[in-house]
């Protein structure tokens, strides 16, 4: 990936990627700090080590009076080749050529006759001269090579962390936020820039991340749309857009490029390392890659709710339009009965037909009803007007709305004699225990007793209805409350599974709750907590 | 005066509604005017002069609380609102600008004739004696007394002034808002409506055996109240 950064312009960072320094503490450092320090300016002079082998040579030539005695001509040149391999495995290679210089210049002068001067004559010294150098140069270079293998080794091996643990978090998640959050947090980390992410949301590019710190304004949109759609970095620092303090990049995989990536810069000094961005290349592709395979998996997963809603809906469908036909298919036979041999039919018998149009024409009445408020209640369509009102009331209402229904059964009511004034819509909780009621009625043997209990339990409404019907299964409890759910009870009466669905919908729309519990002695307690303080909405 | 005979307009755009109403009517012995607009009504109403009128709320072009209005700024012929589930706030409105009564359909052609006759008897009844008697209740609006079962009760102002207004228009279906007017002035409607709770609470407590159960002041859930009365007692010595 060719970067067109302004080289000239960062001079140490050119300088340093040939000859950086890394403490012998090194390896205590994590894979973050060291790929950070991919970029750093080292302290260190360019000349390190200098003084150091230049004492060294002198030292060397100092001893070299002293045990002239003992060691003299050619054989006394190998002291300075050991300091010139000892500079050049200590400093480098200009430490090395350095002592290698100094130290043919020395032995010249002090120690090859004539004495005190650079003059040769004899021609064996002058090939002690010559080997000196050579070797100083040789080693020099090999250190450098190996050198250079070292830092090319620590460099692969913060790559192969950074990248490890990138693609780690990358692949922890198919989730698209999860992604673009742990991308962030990984390119804040090591780059230090603050970044944005945009991403193509149906037909529009969407901001999808930005770091709180960036400053992105809508005149960027123009950029981002611009490298979209050309696959070509804009922004800070290329020809296109060169104003924006930002630099975009596009995230591409093979086929398609995915998005875009903008990395803020604080000024023109702060630029990545061409190791830095060769990590950022790599970064990118990875990212792409991601990105592409959470939006196939997102769609994967939509495609999968989208059945299972159509199973849903068929099924729903399939259950209303039965439970409507029926009562319909009844209503017509009888109309048609007595239309076509009504003259053939003795009054009771037409009574009796009719009768039974009658009722079912009610359960038709019914489901309609309870399907309308179901659909205004997802629709949101019912507004709680909460006023001030007296259980005695609401619950009297909903006894008189159950008419004749009533009489079949023994109803005990139980009112908290201190029971306040209590903020709900009236009609809708009236509507709640008839549904309930109506429940307990159906459910329960003629005669048997139901009980109405209303008091304040832990600062809420709780009216309990209780009866000793056919109880509910308890695995079944937490289900009543579904749309059309019906407890699998032989024999048990018509009815679509709607009742107790609208109950809940109502008593939440009143910020309270509703519960179905399994009595111990048999039968069943439904039992709706109210609030009693009224809540602004 | 007596059911039958009387003049009963139906206001209804739906033609099935009005053939079964036409029907169920008419073979009670009532004279029957059918009206598919709100605009007919208004121009029917005068030549006609119905008893009582049978208004749909959902009317295309004027609505019932619309007719109800225009027909209120000359005759107070009783009238029973029909309207459908979900349009409480209309039906709130209609009763507010001067209906008697409502009728959610579908209703059965039992309830309808009940509401009818009470309403018919209502006017009947408003040249009614000072004293009002139904079921165990006598109110002497002259004496201001109120006895249950041949005792006294004692009764705040406001719970007294509540008991009038419900006698006074007894069998009436009476909004809230209504009530608030009539007891308290209405000038505060949104602030009074829990009074008015609170009084219908007590004024139950003193009435009623079983307040959950009220046999006198019935509740309409969302709009209002109504004192019942027992036909029989409350018969005009006309009635037959």
């Amino acid at each position: 990936m060719r970067e067109e950064f302004p080289y000239a312009t960062a001079p140490n960072l050119l300088t340093h990627l040939g000859t950086d320094e890394y403490p012998a503490s090194q390896s205590k450092l994590s894979w973050k700090d060291r790929v950070l320090r991919l970029g750093e300016v080292p302290s260190t002079s360019n000349w390190p080590g200098v003084p150091a082998s230049l004492a060294i040579v002198g030292l060397i030539t100092i001893t070299g009076f002293w045990i002239e005695t003992i060691i003299r001509g050619s054989n006394f040149a190998i002291l300075y080749m050991l300091a010139v391999i000892f500079s050049a495995l200590r400093w480098g290679r200009r430490a090395a050529v350095l002592s290698a210089v100094s130290g043919a210049l020395s032995f010249t002068f002090f120690f090859v006759p004539p004495y005190r001067s650079f003059a040769v004559t004899d021609s064996w010294y002058l090939i002690t001269l010559i080997g000196l150098l050579t070797v100083g140069l040789v080693i020099s270079m090999l250190t450098v090579a190996a050198r250079e293998d070292a830092r090319l080794a620590r460099r692969r091996e913060a790559y192969t962390a950074a990248l490890y643990s990138f693609t780690n978090s990358l692949t922890s998640g198919n989730k698209l936020d999860q992604l673009l959050d742990a991308v962030a947090r990984h390119f804040a980390e090591i780059f230090r820039r603050p970044i944005v992410v945009v991403l193509p949301d149906a037909d529009r590019l969407t901001v999808r991340f930005r770091s709180a710190e960036m400053v992105f304004n809508d005149c960027e949109n123009e950029i981002v749309s611009w490298v979209f759609q050309n696959g070509q970095e804009a922004g800070c620092g290329t020809a296109t857009f060169p104003d924006s303090r930002i630099r975009y990049r596009p995230l591409k995989t093979a086929q398609v490029i995915v998005g875009v990536i903008g990395f803020q810069t604080k000024s023109s000094k702060e630029l990545l390392s061409p190791d830095q961005r060769e990590l950022l290349g790599i970064f990118m592709n990875q990212t792409a890659l991601a990105i592409t395979r959470a939006d196939l998996a997102q769609k994967a997963q939509r495609a999968e709710v989208l059945q299972e809603a159509d199973k849903l809906q068929t099924a729903l469908l399939n259950s209303v339009s039965h439970n409507l036909r029926t009562p319909l298919a009844s209503v017509l036979g009888v109309l048609n009965t007595i239309l076509e041999d009504g003259a053939h039919l003795d009054l009771p018998t037409q009574q009796n037909l009719l009768s039974t149009a009658q009722e079912e024409a009610r359960r038709l009445d019914w489901l309609v009803q309870n399907l309308l408020d179901m659909t205004r209640l997802e629709g949101g369509a019912i507004r709680v007007k909460a006023e001030l009102c007296d259980v005695h009331d609401v619950i009297g209402s909903a006894l008189h709305q159950l008419g004749e229904a009533v009489h079949s059964h023994s109803i005990s009511v139980t009112i908290a004699s201190d029971l306040p004034l209590v903020p709900m819509d009236d009609v809708l909780i009236v509507q709640v225990l008839v549904n309930i009621l109506d429940n307990a009625i159906k459910y329960s043997p003629e005669a048997a007793p139901i009980e109405i209990d209303a008091r304040v339990n832990a600062g809420q409404l709780e009216i309990r209805v209780l009866d000793r019907g056919k109880g509910i299964p308890k695995q079944e409890l937490e289900r009543v409350f579904d749309k059309f759910f019906r407890v699998a009870i032989p024999g048990a009466p018509k009815g679509a599974g709607l009742g107790l669905s609208i109950c809940k919908g109502l008593v939440e729309a009143h910020k309270g709750r509703i519960i179905a519990r399994r009595r111990t002695q048999g039968g069943t307690e439904l039992a709706f907590f109210l609030p009693m303080e009224a809540k602004s909405e | 005066m007596s059911d039958p005979g009387s003049r009963i307009l139906i206001v209804d755009d739906e033609a099935g509604i009005r053939r079964f109403l036409h029907a169920s009517l008419e073979s009670r012995g009532y004279s029957i005017h059918e009206a598919s607009t709100g605009e007919e009504a208004l121009q029917v109403v005068p030549a006609f002069r119905p008893d009582l009128i049978l208004l749909d709320l959902g009317l295309p072009g004027m609505g019932g609380k619309q007719v109800t209005s225009s027909l209120r700024e000359w005759t107070q012929t009783p009238i029973i609102i029909l309207s459908v589930q979900g349009d409480e706030s209309e039906k709130i409105a209609a009763l507010d600008a001067g209906a008697d009564d409502y009728l959610t359909k579908p209703f059965g052609a039992g309830e309808l004739l009940a509401r009818i006759r009470a309403a018919l008897r209502r006017v009947g009844q408003q040249e009614g004696g000072p004293v009002f008697v139904t079921g165990e209740l006598t109110v002497d609006l002259v004496g201001r007394s109120v006895r249950l079962g041949g005792k006294d009760v004692q009764l705040t102002p406001t719970e007294y002034s509540l008991l009038k207004a419900f006698v006074v228009h007894a069998n009436k279906l009476l909004t809230h808002r209504q009530l608030v007017r009539e007891v308290w002035g209405g000038a505060h409607y949104e602030d009074t409506q829990h009074l008015l709770r609170v009084n219908i609470s007590n004024l139950r407590r003193k009435l009623e055996a079983d307040p959950t159960r009220p046999h006198y002041i019935i509740t309409e859930p969302g709009v209002g109240y109504r004192l019942r009365t027992e036909s029989r007692v409350s018969a005009a010595p006309s009635n037959v």
